[in-house]
């Protein structure tokens, strides 16, 4: 080789061999940057190899779903036999092909005998039956549900469909085989007896298989019509899915297909799903176009999602980046003397930056290689685990190679990012300089801040613009992405805004400011690594904590924190008091408020029907003026600005109804003082009033002059059709009684209840009433063991009611914000921790220096810790501006949407005013911006030597 | 003599800073080294030795005068180009740290001819046979940290004059040496200059300027006296120091 490209690659060959050495001389820091570099590769590489094994091919997949036959015959219901079809290609639709006159309900559970199969299968075919269905069985903990598959899983057409674990696969119609799943979830083994709950049988269980497309299928598998009743009385519940595996010669194509549909049989074949007809030769497609390939592309979502994923991994490399960046640094710091000597043996700008350049290089292959190797590794090693976890078994071990190169090529590509401009740096260095040892300091840019003040003005207007005029949170989003890539830009010049802190500080504090702004090509990485992985945690926390304020606003309990509510469902009120004693019985309760419903027409008869039709109702009428005029179409005489006052009122804002309210749709319910004590409710005049027999309201809605109205209704139906708010509910009523009534006042939640009647004032107005649940008071939430015990005791009373325990709001986020705070500590400490390093390569002259001058040892850690600190809280304190930014715009914009879409609906007088609240994690901002920074202080001055080296001379 | 200069210094001067903070490294002056000299540069502390070595070789620039090494002027040649004649015609030796740590002896001698775009292979054949000219061929594949001071000196020197280079400067080489080390050095050195090449040698011991040709003495930037080693009495370049 010869000519000027031969010589720079041996330029390269030389400096990529000082990186090397260099590398393995320093192995703490190569060791940091590496792993810093091939740990998202590890991540990204393991969920590559794990989504690709995971991942099926067509053929294998079509191999779980169908074993080792062509295909698969099903029986549609809409034509059989006689009623030709046009099917699907993929077989999951049918059409008959004549307009069907109904009536074939009951051919629907009619299985055609291999008999009649015969005529109309190809010739040589075979067909082994295959039927699904789902039944409940009985188990070593209660009753399961799961699905049955009367298959022979045995024959070899089957094959590839189970994978048999331990025993074998049933022989006669007395035995089953079970998935794991089910046997793991049941408490039953290989031997045990299995019974189903209903039918009498008892079965053995001969065998366990997985399915290795679905690892957490609880099925059992029997031999055909062992388990399963096709003669109409039915145990089984569930659709019964009739069906045949198939094998014929050759393949079962289209055209045998489409032969096959003139007998009414739809054939799911293997052939045709991997090569599938054109649209001309599908009939299927003339009568339902909607089901043509590409009717509905969802691409947008692609795109959105290709969008999230690039900018996920740019902000990633960004990150990785700005934290490896001042390893780099650090690097040709410390190799500065080394650099340049090679300055003076000849070594030009370019041989400079390559050496620098190589040291990314190598550590981006390494990171490369043992990001891949472990990744490979540690899947293979996980792959049981992850399978497991992923219900399903890897289809093979799969390694794509292109993606993997990908990925590799993303890790060198990250380390060559991180050491360009420190190579840059070293390059632009003087070759005296480095040898000399001669600090100088290097301005820092003066266009940075400038592209980094019109970033932030530009990427604010849009995020300004996007809040306030559109409701598009992508542009909020868009905008402060931007204004955060600016103000990584302006660090520089902010970092030099801190220095004129440096006056009032004390010496060592001043000495550490001072040394982070003199240098800020090295400070600002850090703080920009510390701004941007702040910025990004605080900005979703603050989203997050948001979300999680206005569910806990809009949560509306069902009673009390701690109170447990039983209720029983339509029809079964009957047994509500032995229920209620169930709970009594298992559950430590310290009090119980029994809860009735009137009764119309007599005491059989249920609040919410189950009397039968001799049964009728009565409900609470809303007083004239109490109910929303905006409802009804009452709003047609009123302004814009009227109606938006009365949008405002308590006529038009009814209570939230809680996710669970006792006997939800009623509006009466009937019980005493224990109720109004159950439900936690202060107001004296209450109990005193439902002691003297009146009725309490628990909203103004129904209560007028301290009066409410019971309308009854004889026949169900008139109650049924009755409207609370209807004017003309009472015209319409049998009867309607006033009843005297306390409004409830000084209760913040009513718990979904109207209206409390005691049993004396039902009885005085000539009504029924009967209890149908209860509440009961605790002193502490029920345990797991309590509230199976009680699932148990209803399992043996034959009912289920419906049990609920008032926890409060549960938020979700809170583990979020937790990994958030974590994610934010980390990247701070590591970015803290590398400047600090980097700062003490700098810093050894002036250690020397105050040595000489008297300073004692502990300047040394002060100094380094100080340093740590000052960088940790300019990186947080910039950062958490920047994320509280971007995430209130958001909720701005949020708000605008919602405010947008109130003012449409407003003239239809319902919905609420949109509540979008704000709120500052608190607890994320300050464990950020005093924790993190006195943690990397205090971490920074441990690790440090106090020590300092001796002085060798550096100058000539 | 009357061969031509390897190394040819006209009114050369440099300062730093301006105004009341103007300092004069170097006052001008004139200075050609043949090939075959070995010159001694002494002087105290701050007298201009080192700056006039790095302004010989192009790691400084000069605030006035020409450099010119081998027939070119560096004060006029692109920093691209002064790099290519450090690597083809110029070499250092400086007191410590004068090899990089992650390449062994080999491949420090081999690194200028590397940069230069010289095969591998060729660049070590190279620099072996250096090793062997100076008796050290069996420190090949050591690393700088594995070998004593004389042997990295003595090595450094090897580096200074692989290729063609004629033209060592040495910045006090001996420093970090014991004087017997140090005198093998200094052999190692002057012998290389009776081979043809041209030698400038920062020094503060007398000692060890003793092996020159002749020896330069600076004060507060200005030659105040040139002396031939033989003939203390003659100045080669007249003019110079005045």
């Amino acid at each position: 080789m010869s000519g000027p490209l031969s010589g720079r690659l041996t330029g390269w060959r030389a400096a990529l061999r000082i990186a090397r050495r260099d590398a393995r001389r320093h192995k703490g820091r190569s060791a940091l940057v590496l792993a810093m570099i091939a740990l998202p590769i590890f991540g990204v590489a393991a969920a590559d190899i794990t989504i690709r094994s995971s991942d099926p091919s067509e053929e294998q997949q079509l191999q779980r779903d169908y074993g080792a036959a062509d295909g698969r015959l099903s029986f549609p219901g809409v034509g059989r036999g006689e009623r030709p079809v046009y099917q699907h290609p993929d077989g999951w639709d049918a059409v008959p092909v004549k307009k069907d006159r109904g009536g074939d309900a009951k051919q629907r559970d009619e299985r055609p005998e291999p008999s009649d199969l015969k005529a109309v299968m190809p010739p040589g075919a075979h067909w082994l039956s295959d039927q699904r269905a789902a039944t409940r069985v009985r188990t070593e903990h209660g009753v399961l549900r799961v699905h049955v598959r009367e298959l022979k899983l045995a024959d070899p057409m089957a094959r590839g469909i189970a994978t048999l674990l331990r025993g074998r696969y049933p022989k006669t119609t007395g035995e089953v085989a079970a998935t794991q799943a089910f046997l793991d979830s049941s408490g039953l083994r290989v031997g045990s007896t299995l019974r189903p709950v209903e039918g009498g049988r008892a079965y053995r269980i001969t065998g366990a298989y997985e399915l290795p497309g679905s690892l957490n299928n609880k099925q059992l598998s029997a031999l055909p019509g062992a388990m399963i009743r096709t003669d109409g009385s039915k145990p089984n519940d569930g659709v019964d899915r009739l069906g045949y595996l198939v094998s014929v010669p050759g393949a079962y194509t289209w055209d045998m297909v489409k032969e096959t549909n003139t007998h009414g049989i739809v054939v799911t074949s293997k052939a045709v799903l991997l090569d599938p007809p054109p649209e001309s030769e599908v009939p299927f497609y003339r009568k339902s176009p909607g089901m043509r390939p590409g009717a509905y592309e969802p691409t947008s979502d692609q795109a959105l999602v290709l969008t999230i994923a690039v900018t996920v991994v740019g902000l990633a490399i960004l990150e990785i980046c700005l934290l490896a960046g001042p390893a780099f640094a650090v690097g040709a710091r410390r190799q500065r003397r080394q650099l340049g000597l090679l300055g003076a043996q000849g070594g030009d700008r370019r041989h400079i930056r390559s050496v620098v350049l190589s040291g990314g290089l190598v550590i981006g292959v390494a990171a490369a290689v043992l990001g891949l190797a472990l990744a490979i590794g540690a899947t293979a090693l996980a792959r049981p685990l992850i399978e497991e976890r992923l219900h399903t078994r890897f289809s093979s071990f799969d390694l794509p190679p292109l993606e993997l190169a990908g990925i590799a090529g993303l890790a060198v590509l990250t380390g060559l990012l991180a050491a360009l401009f420190p190579a840059i740096a070293a390059a632009r260095q003087s070759v005296l300089s480095s040898l000399t040892g001669r600090r100088g300091v290097r301005r820092s840019s003066r266009v940075l801040p400038i592209v980094g003040f019109i970033a932030i003005g530009v990427g604010v207007a849009i995020a300004i613009a996007g809040a306030t005029l559109t409701d598009r949170v992508e542009v909020v989003g868009i905008g402060s992405g931007i204004a955060e890539l600016g103000l990584v830009a302006l660090t520089p010049f902010l970092v030099g805004l801190f220095g004129r802190l440096g006056r009032i500080l004390p010496l060592s504090p001043r000495l550490a400011l001072r040394d982070a702004v003199r240098n800020r090509g090295r400070t600002a990485p850090a703080v920009a690594a510390v701004l941007a992985a702040v910025a990004g945690s605080v900005a979703v926390a603050t989203y997050t904590a948001s979300v999680d304020q206005q569910r806990r606003d809009e949560y509306a309990p069902s009673a009390p924190h701690g109170v447990v509510s039983v209720q029983m469902e339509r029809g079964t009120g009957r047994t509500a008091d032995r229920v209620g004693d169930a709970v009594e019985q298992n559950l430590k309760t310290t009090g119980r408020a029994d809860v009735g419903h009137l009764s119309v027409g007599g005491v059989t008869c249920g609040g919410l029907s189950g009397g039968g039709s001799k049964c009728g109702g009565a409900t609470v009428v809303v007083p004239e003026g109490n109910d929303c005029p905006l409802h009804y179409g009452g709003d047609e005489k009123l302004s814009a600005a009227e109606r938006q006052k009365m949008m405002k009122s308590w006529q038009c804002n009814p209570p939230q109804t809680p996710h669970i309210p006792m006997m939800a749709g009623m509006d009466v319910l009937v019980g005493g003082t224990d109720v109004l004590k159950a439900l936690g409710v202060q107001d004296r005049q209450a109990y005193a009033a439902l002691e003297r027999g009146h009725a309490v309201s628990f909203t103004q809605r129904y209560i007028k002059d301290d009066r409410i109205t019971l309308a009854v209704f004889k026949k169900e139906q008139d109650y049924y059709n009755a409207d609370d708010g209807d004017p003309d509910t009472t015209k319409k009523a049998d009867r309607t009684i006033p009843l005297p009534a306390h409004h409830l006042r000084g209760q913040d939640e009513i718990y979904g209840v109207n209206v409390l009647l005691p049993p004396a004032a039902v009885t005085k107005a000539g009504l029924d009433h009967q209890n149908f649940g209860a509440y009961f008071r605790t002193d502490r939430l029920p345990t797991d063991a309590e509230t199976q015990a009680l699932s148990s005791a209803f399992n043996e009373l034959n009912v289920n009611p419906i049990l609920h325990v008032e926890k409060g709001y549960k938020s979700d986020s809170n583990n979020v914000l937790l990994a958030l705070t974590l994610f934010a500590a980390l990247v701070t400490l590591g970015a803290a921790g590398i400047a600090t390093g980097l700062a003490q390569a700098d810093a050894e002259p002036d250690l020397r220096t105050l040595a000489a001058v008297g300073a004692g040892t502990r300047v040394r850690r002060t100094l380094s810790g100080l340093q740590c600190g000052l960088i940790a809280a300019m990186g947080v304190v910039l950062g958490s501006i920047a994320g509280l930014i971007p995430a209130i715009g958001l909720r701005k914009a949020e708000e605008r949407r919602k405010l947008a879409d109130y003012a449409e609906t407003l003239g239809n007088g319902w919905g609420g005013e949109p509540h979008i609240p704000i709120a500052i994690p608190w607890e994320t901002l300050a464990g950020l911006l005093l924790v993190v920074p006195l943690g990397a202080a205090l971490l920074a001055a441990l690790v440090t030597r106090s020590r300092i080296p001796l002085l060798r001379r550096g100058e000539g | 003599m009357t061969a031509t200069p390897v190394l040819q210094l006209r009114q050369l001067a440099r300062t730093h800073g301006s105004g009341p903070t103007e300092v004069h490294a170097l006052r001008p002056l004139d200075l050609d080294v043949f090939p075959g000299e070995l010159v001694a540069v002494m002087g105290p502390s701050g007298s201009g030795k080192s700056t006039l070595l790095t302004l010989a070789g192009g790691l400084d620039a000069p605030t006035s005068g020409t450099v010119t090494v081998e027939g070119t002027d560096l004060t006029t040649a692109s920093r691209r180009d002064v790099a290519a004649l450090r690597r083809r015609a110029i070499g250092y030796v400086f007191q410590d740290y004068n090899l990089i740590p992650a390449l062994t002896a080999a491949e420090n001698i081999a690194l200028p001819r590397e940069l230069d775009g010289i095969r591998a292979k060729k660049a070590r054949t190279e620099a072996l046979a250096a090793l062997d000219e100076m008796g050290l061929a069996d420190i090949a594949d050591r690393f700088p940290d594995e070998i004593s001071g004389g042997q990295q000196q003595r090595t450094a020197i090897a580096r200074a004059l692989v290729g063609d280079r004629r033209l060592v400067l040495a910045d006090e080489p001996t420093g970090a040496l014991d004087s017997e080390t140090g005198e093998s050095v200094l052999a190692v050195l002057r012998a290389r200059c009776d081979a043809g090449a041209a030698g400038i040698l920062v020094t503060h011991e007398p000692r060890f300027a003793a092996w020159a040709d002749r020896v330069v003495f600076l004060r507060d930037g200005e030659v105040v006296d040139q002396t031939l080693r033989s003939d203390a009495s003659a100045l080669l370049t007249p003019g110079a120091a005045q």
